[in-house]
Protein backbone atom coordinates (compact mmCIF):
# COMPACT_ATOMS: atom_id res chain seq x y z
CA UNK A 1 0.00 0.00 0.00
CA UNK A 2 2.52 2.55 -0.83
CA UNK A 3 -0.09 5.41 -2.04
CA UNK A 4 -2.13 6.06 1.40
CA UNK A 5 -5.20 8.91 1.48
CA UNK A 6 -4.53 10.74 4.58
CA UNK A 7 -5.26 14.54 5.83
CA UNK A 8 -7.25 14.50 2.50
CA UNK A 9 -4.82 13.29 0.19
CA UNK A 10 -2.91 11.24 -1.78
CA UNK A 11 0.96 10.23 0.27
CA UNK A 12 3.42 7.68 -0.80
CA UNK A 13 4.70 5.87 1.91
CA UNK A 14 6.71 2.54 2.73
CA UNK A 15 6.77 0.38 5.46
CA UNK A 16 10.21 -1.78 6.19
CA UNK A 17 9.91 -4.53 9.04
CA UNK A 18 11.31 -8.14 9.94
CA UNK A 19 9.68 -10.54 12.08
CA UNK A 20 10.54 -9.93 15.86
CA UNK A 21 11.75 -13.39 17.28
CA UNK A 22 9.87 -13.01 20.24
CA UNK A 23 6.61 -12.16 18.51
CA UNK A 24 6.75 -8.67 20.85
CA UNK A 25 5.05 -5.56 19.22
CA UNK A 26 8.39 -4.21 17.81
CA UNK A 27 9.23 0.12 18.10
CA UNK A 28 7.56 2.03 16.35
CA UNK A 29 9.74 4.12 13.93
CA UNK A 30 9.13 7.45 11.41
CA UNK A 31 11.16 8.71 9.02
CA UNK A 32 10.40 12.30 7.38
CA UNK A 33 12.79 13.68 4.97
CA UNK A 34 14.13 17.51 3.87
CA UNK A 35 12.90 19.55 1.55
CA UNK A 36 12.24 19.62 -2.52
CA UNK A 37 14.32 17.69 -4.25
CA UNK A 38 14.86 15.60 -1.06
CA UNK A 39 12.32 11.79 -0.34
CA UNK A 40 11.84 8.96 1.33
CA UNK A 41 14.39 7.92 -0.77
CA UNK A 42 17.43 9.62 1.29
CA UNK A 43 16.14 7.52 4.42
CA UNK A 44 15.63 4.10 2.45
CA UNK A 45 19.12 3.68 0.64
CA UNK A 46 20.82 4.64 3.98
CA UNK A 47 19.80 3.72 7.61
CA UNK A 48 15.67 2.39 7.21
CA UNK A 49 17.01 -1.43 6.22
CA UNK A 50 19.33 -1.58 9.13
CA UNK A 51 17.00 0.00 11.50
CA UNK A 52 14.21 -2.06 10.36
CA UNK A 53 15.69 -5.42 11.70
CA UNK A 54 15.25 -4.42 15.27
CA UNK A 55 11.60 -1.51 14.32
CA UNK A 56 9.08 -1.42 12.02
CA UNK A 57 10.16 1.51 10.15
CA UNK A 58 7.67 4.01 8.27
CA UNK A 59 9.02 6.18 5.64
CA UNK A 60 7.01 9.22 4.44
CA UNK A 61 7.14 11.18 1.44
CA UNK A 62 5.80 14.60 2.45
CA UNK A 63 3.21 16.78 0.49
CA UNK A 64 4.35 17.73 -2.52
CA UNK A 65 7.56 15.63 -2.35
CA UNK A 66 8.56 12.13 -4.11
CA UNK A 67 5.52 10.45 -4.81
CA UNK A 68 2.96 12.08 -2.90
CA UNK A 69 0.31 14.46 -4.18
CA UNK A 70 1.24 18.12 -4.81
CA UNK A 71 -1.46 20.01 -3.19
CA UNK A 72 -1.20 24.11 -4.50
CA UNK A 73 -1.33 25.24 -0.80
CA UNK A 74 -0.40 24.32 2.64
CA UNK A 75 3.34 23.91 2.82
CA UNK A 76 3.34 25.32 6.52
CA UNK A 77 4.92 22.82 9.45
CA UNK A 78 1.78 22.54 11.02
CA UNK A 79 0.28 21.12 7.59
CA UNK A 80 2.98 18.63 7.58
CA UNK A 81 2.68 17.52 11.50
CA UNK A 82 -1.02 17.29 10.58
CA UNK A 83 -0.26 14.86 7.65
CA UNK A 84 2.08 12.55 9.89
CA UNK A 85 -0.84 12.30 12.65
CA UNK A 86 -3.16 11.54 9.96
CA UNK A 87 -1.00 8.41 8.86
CA UNK A 88 -0.41 7.27 12.49
CA UNK A 89 -4.03 7.28 12.49
CA UNK A 90 -4.45 5.28 9.59
CA UNK A 91 -1.81 3.20 10.26
CA UNK A 92 -3.76 2.61 13.90
CA UNK A 93 -0.48 3.22 16.00
CA UNK A 94 -1.39 4.88 19.16
CA UNK A 95 1.93 4.06 21.27
CA UNK A 96 4.49 6.79 21.16
CA UNK A 97 6.38 6.28 17.84
CA UNK A 98 10.32 7.22 17.42
CA UNK A 99 10.92 9.92 14.98
CA UNK A 100 13.55 10.65 12.90
CA UNK A 101 13.79 13.94 11.08
CA UNK A 102 16.71 14.99 8.60
CA UNK A 103 17.07 18.87 7.96
CA UNK A 104 12.89 20.16 6.95
CA UNK A 105 11.96 16.55 8.86
CA UNK A 106 13.45 17.72 11.48
CA UNK A 107 11.36 20.51 12.45
CA UNK A 108 8.23 18.57 11.41
CA UNK A 109 9.33 16.09 14.64
CA UNK A 110 9.59 18.63 16.73
CA UNK A 111 6.71 20.66 16.09
CA UNK A 112 4.92 16.88 16.40
CA UNK A 113 6.91 16.09 19.93
CA UNK A 114 5.23 20.03 20.96
CA UNK A 115 1.55 19.61 19.66
CA UNK A 116 1.32 16.12 20.21
CA UNK A 117 3.61 14.81 23.43
CA UNK A 118 2.02 12.07 23.68
CA UNK A 119 2.35 10.82 20.18
CA UNK A 120 6.12 10.66 20.60
CA UNK A 121 8.69 8.50 22.53
CA UNK A 122 11.84 10.03 21.16
CA UNK A 123 13.63 12.16 18.57
CA UNK A 124 16.40 11.38 16.29
CA UNK A 125 17.50 14.47 14.22
CA UNK A 126 19.42 14.73 11.83
CA UNK A 127 21.28 18.28 10.39
CA UNK A 128 17.19 19.68 12.02
CA UNK A 129 15.94 22.99 10.52
CA UNK A 130 13.94 25.64 11.95
CA UNK A 131 12.93 29.02 11.90
CA UNK A 132 14.90 31.65 14.53
CA UNK A 133 14.92 34.90 15.29
CA UNK A 134 14.65 37.59 12.75
CA UNK A 135 13.54 34.93 10.71
CA UNK A 136 10.52 36.94 8.92
CA UNK A 137 12.68 40.42 8.68
CA UNK A 138 14.93 40.16 6.76
CA UNK A 139 14.47 37.33 4.46
CA UNK A 140 13.51 37.61 0.38
CA UNK A 141 11.10 35.14 -0.82
CA UNK A 142 14.14 32.79 -2.15
CA UNK A 143 16.01 33.17 1.02
CA UNK A 144 13.17 31.12 2.17
CA UNK A 145 14.55 28.10 0.85
CA UNK A 146 18.28 28.71 2.08
CA UNK A 147 16.83 29.22 5.71
CA UNK A 148 15.76 25.97 5.63
CA UNK A 149 18.99 24.65 4.17
CA UNK A 150 18.62 24.74 1.06
CA UNK A 151 20.36 27.39 -0.80
CA UNK A 152 19.11 28.66 -3.51
CA UNK A 153 22.21 28.63 -5.46
CA UNK A 154 22.52 24.80 -5.16
CA UNK A 155 18.87 24.67 -5.98
CA UNK A 156 19.91 26.26 -9.54
CA UNK A 157 23.16 24.74 -9.69
CA UNK A 158 21.23 20.98 -9.25
CA UNK A 159 18.59 22.26 -11.29
CA UNK A 160 21.47 23.13 -14.31
CA UNK A 161 23.01 20.37 -13.52
CA UNK A 162 19.96 18.07 -14.06
CA UNK A 163 18.71 20.05 -17.22
CA UNK A 164 20.33 18.15 -19.80
CA UNK A 165 18.59 15.26 -18.67
CA UNK A 166 15.69 15.37 -21.37
CA UNK A 167 13.16 13.06 -18.88
CA UNK A 168 14.87 14.54 -15.10
CA UNK A 169 11.16 14.17 -13.45
CA UNK A 170 12.18 15.51 -10.28
CA UNK A 171 13.93 18.52 -11.87
CA UNK A 172 10.53 19.53 -13.64
CA UNK A 173 8.96 18.38 -10.34
CA UNK A 174 10.71 20.53 -8.31
CA UNK A 175 10.83 23.46 -10.49
CA UNK A 176 6.95 23.18 -9.92
CA UNK A 177 7.16 22.55 -6.62
CA UNK A 178 8.49 26.00 -6.16
CA UNK A 179 7.07 27.70 -9.31
CA UNK A 180 3.30 26.29 -8.96
CA UNK A 181 2.87 25.89 -5.26
CA UNK A 182 2.88 28.13 -1.88
CA UNK A 183 5.93 26.62 -0.57
CA UNK A 184 8.18 29.66 -0.48
CA UNK A 185 5.29 32.01 0.58
CA UNK A 186 4.35 29.37 3.81
CA UNK A 187 8.00 28.77 5.00
CA UNK A 188 8.69 32.38 4.82
CA UNK A 189 5.78 33.11 6.80
CA UNK A 190 7.12 30.48 9.49
CA UNK A 191 7.53 32.14 13.35
CA UNK A 192 10.36 31.31 14.83
CA UNK A 193 10.05 28.31 17.14
CA UNK A 194 9.69 29.51 21.08
CA UNK A 195 8.62 26.10 22.51
CA UNK A 196 12.23 24.18 22.21
CA UNK A 197 12.36 24.38 25.99
CA UNK A 198 8.68 21.82 26.50
CA UNK A 199 10.02 19.54 24.33
CA UNK A 200 9.77 16.34 26.78
CA UNK A 201 11.02 13.57 25.51
CA UNK A 202 14.40 12.47 24.95
CA UNK A 203 16.24 13.67 21.70
CA UNK A 204 19.79 13.30 19.76
CA UNK A 205 20.69 15.77 17.47
CA UNK A 206 23.90 15.51 14.47
CA UNK A 207 24.82 17.79 12.69
CA UNK A 208 28.05 18.51 10.16
CA UNK A 209 30.71 20.21 11.26
CA UNK A 210 30.79 22.41 8.33
CA UNK A 211 26.99 22.48 8.38
CA UNK A 212 25.79 26.41 7.44
CA UNK A 213 23.23 26.04 10.18
CA UNK A 214 25.08 25.57 13.48
CA UNK A 215 23.31 28.25 14.94
CA UNK A 216 20.67 25.47 15.11
CA UNK A 217 22.86 22.72 16.76
CA UNK A 218 23.31 25.22 19.33
CA UNK A 219 19.60 26.15 20.23
CA UNK A 220 18.69 22.76 20.17
CA UNK A 221 21.43 21.90 22.75
CA UNK A 222 21.07 24.59 25.00
CA UNK A 223 16.83 24.77 24.75
CA UNK A 224 15.33 21.08 24.87
CA UNK A 225 15.85 19.80 27.81
CA UNK A 226 18.43 16.86 28.31
CA UNK A 227 19.32 17.44 24.17
CA UNK A 228 22.24 15.48 23.23
CA UNK A 229 24.05 17.24 19.97
CA UNK A 230 26.86 15.11 18.14
CA UNK A 231 28.79 17.17 15.77
CA UNK A 232 30.58 15.26 12.97
CA UNK A 233 34.19 16.70 11.60
CA UNK A 234 34.32 17.33 8.21
CA UNK A 235 30.51 16.88 7.25
CA UNK A 236 28.28 19.44 5.83
CA UNK A 237 24.58 19.25 5.84
CA UNK A 238 23.89 16.49 3.86
CA UNK A 239 25.39 14.63 6.44
CA UNK A 240 22.81 11.58 6.46
CA UNK A 241 24.52 10.79 2.80
CA UNK A 242 27.58 11.40 4.05
CA UNK A 243 27.53 9.64 7.07
CA UNK A 244 25.21 7.20 6.35
CA UNK A 245 27.61 4.17 8.10
CA UNK A 246 27.77 6.09 11.38
CA UNK A 247 24.30 7.60 11.32
CA UNK A 248 22.87 3.88 11.24
CA UNK A 249 25.43 3.02 14.25
CA UNK A 250 24.30 5.86 16.37
CA UNK A 251 20.70 5.18 15.39
CA UNK A 252 20.31 2.17 16.66
CA UNK A 253 22.78 2.71 19.60
CA UNK A 254 19.54 5.69 20.14
CA UNK A 255 17.32 2.83 19.52
CA UNK A 256 18.23 0.62 22.37
CA UNK A 257 18.97 3.07 24.80
CA UNK A 258 15.19 4.49 24.65
CA UNK A 259 13.48 1.56 24.30
CA UNK B 1 3.59 -26.14 -11.16
CA UNK B 2 5.63 -22.57 -10.92
CA UNK B 3 6.55 -21.25 -14.06
CA UNK B 4 10.64 -20.71 -14.68
CA UNK B 5 12.05 -17.72 -13.69
CA UNK B 6 13.84 -17.31 -17.19
CA UNK B 7 16.07 -14.21 -17.80
CA UNK B 8 13.57 -13.44 -20.72
CA UNK B 9 10.40 -13.54 -18.53
CA UNK B 10 12.80 -11.06 -15.99
CA UNK B 11 13.11 -8.87 -18.34
CA UNK B 12 9.80 -8.89 -19.92
CA UNK B 13 8.25 -8.39 -16.26
CA UNK B 14 10.41 -5.69 -15.48
CA UNK B 15 9.95 -3.89 -18.60
CA UNK B 16 6.36 -4.18 -17.16
CA UNK B 17 6.92 -2.96 -14.11
CA UNK B 18 8.97 0.09 -15.18
CA UNK B 19 6.37 1.46 -17.59
CA UNK B 20 4.10 1.50 -14.25
CA UNK B 21 6.91 3.61 -12.57
CA UNK B 22 7.89 5.34 -14.79
CA UNK B 23 4.68 5.56 -17.48
CA UNK B 24 5.14 5.01 -21.21
CA UNK B 25 8.14 7.31 -21.54
CA UNK B 26 9.99 4.47 -20.46
CA UNK B 27 10.00 3.26 -24.10
CA UNK B 28 10.86 6.30 -25.93
CA UNK B 29 14.44 5.01 -26.99
CA UNK B 30 13.32 1.91 -27.30
CA UNK B 31 12.62 -1.80 -25.96
CA UNK B 32 14.57 -2.50 -22.28
CA UNK B 33 17.73 -4.53 -22.62
CA UNK B 34 19.85 -6.12 -20.91
CA UNK B 35 22.78 -3.34 -21.09
CA UNK B 36 20.56 -0.49 -20.36
CA UNK B 37 21.68 1.07 -17.22
CA UNK B 38 18.92 2.43 -14.91
CA UNK B 39 20.81 5.94 -14.51
CA UNK B 40 22.35 6.83 -17.65
CA UNK B 41 19.72 5.30 -20.05
CA UNK B 42 16.71 5.45 -17.88
CA UNK B 43 17.48 8.21 -15.67
CA UNK B 44 15.29 6.84 -13.10
CA UNK B 45 15.57 9.08 -10.12
CA UNK B 46 15.63 7.52 -6.77
CA UNK B 47 12.56 7.70 -5.47
CA UNK B 48 11.08 5.66 -8.68
CA UNK B 49 13.86 3.02 -7.70
CA UNK B 50 12.22 2.59 -4.34
CA UNK B 51 8.79 2.26 -6.46
CA UNK B 52 10.32 -0.55 -8.54
CA UNK B 53 11.69 -2.07 -5.56
CA UNK B 54 8.11 -2.41 -4.14
CA UNK B 55 6.85 -4.02 -7.84
CA UNK B 56 9.89 -6.39 -7.68
CA UNK B 57 8.62 -7.13 -4.13
CA UNK B 58 4.82 -8.03 -5.14
CA UNK B 59 5.50 -9.87 -8.36
CA UNK B 60 8.51 -12.02 -6.78
CA UNK B 61 7.99 -12.10 -3.21
CA UNK B 62 10.04 -11.98 -0.31
CA UNK B 63 12.38 -14.95 -1.41
CA UNK B 64 14.31 -12.14 -3.80
CA UNK B 65 15.32 -9.72 -1.07
CA UNK B 66 15.91 -6.83 -3.23
CA UNK B 67 16.09 -4.55 -0.30
CA UNK B 68 18.69 -6.42 1.03
CA UNK B 69 20.78 -6.76 -2.13
CA UNK B 70 20.63 -2.85 -2.66
CA UNK B 71 21.80 -2.46 1.28
CA UNK B 72 25.13 -4.38 0.55
CA UNK B 73 26.18 -1.97 -1.90
CA UNK B 74 27.06 1.75 -1.46
CA UNK B 75 25.51 4.43 -3.45
CA UNK B 76 27.43 4.57 -6.50
CA UNK B 77 26.98 0.89 -7.30
CA UNK B 78 23.21 1.74 -6.90
CA UNK B 79 23.44 4.09 -9.52
CA UNK B 80 25.77 2.16 -11.98
CA UNK B 81 23.33 -0.97 -11.56
CA UNK B 82 22.42 -2.17 -15.31
CA UNK B 83 19.07 -3.40 -16.38
CA UNK B 84 21.09 -6.89 -16.57
CA UNK B 85 22.63 -7.24 -13.22
CA UNK B 86 18.99 -6.80 -11.69
CA UNK B 87 17.88 -9.47 -14.16
CA UNK B 88 20.18 -12.18 -13.25
CA UNK B 89 19.54 -11.78 -9.46
CA UNK B 90 16.26 -11.75 -10.05
CA UNK B 91 16.47 -15.00 -12.05
CA UNK B 92 19.10 -16.50 -9.73
CA UNK B 93 17.10 -15.64 -6.43
CA UNK B 94 13.60 -16.72 -7.86
CA UNK B 95 14.89 -20.08 -8.87
CA UNK B 96 16.88 -21.42 -6.03
CA UNK B 97 13.50 -20.17 -3.89
CA UNK B 98 10.94 -22.29 -6.54
CA UNK B 99 9.32 -19.03 -7.00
Amino acid sequence: MPIEQANGLKLHTQHLSTPSPDGQRRPQVVMLHGLVIDNLSSWYYTIANPVAQVADVHLVDLRGHGRSEMPKTGYTVEDNVDDVVALLDLWGITEPVHLFGNSFGGVVSLALAHRHPERVASLFLIEAHFAVEGWGEHMAGSLALAAFGLDEDAVQDWLAENADRKLSRLAKRSERFLTETTLIDDLQAEQPIGWLPEIACPTYAMYGAETDIMDRALELQAKVPGCELEIVPDCSHSLLTEQGGLIRDRALTWLDRVT
Amino acid sequence: MPETVTPERVLAQLEEMLVEVIGDDLLLDGPLTMETSFDQDLQLESIEFVALSEKLLETYGEQVDFVGWLAEMELDDIIALTVGQLVEFVATNASASGA
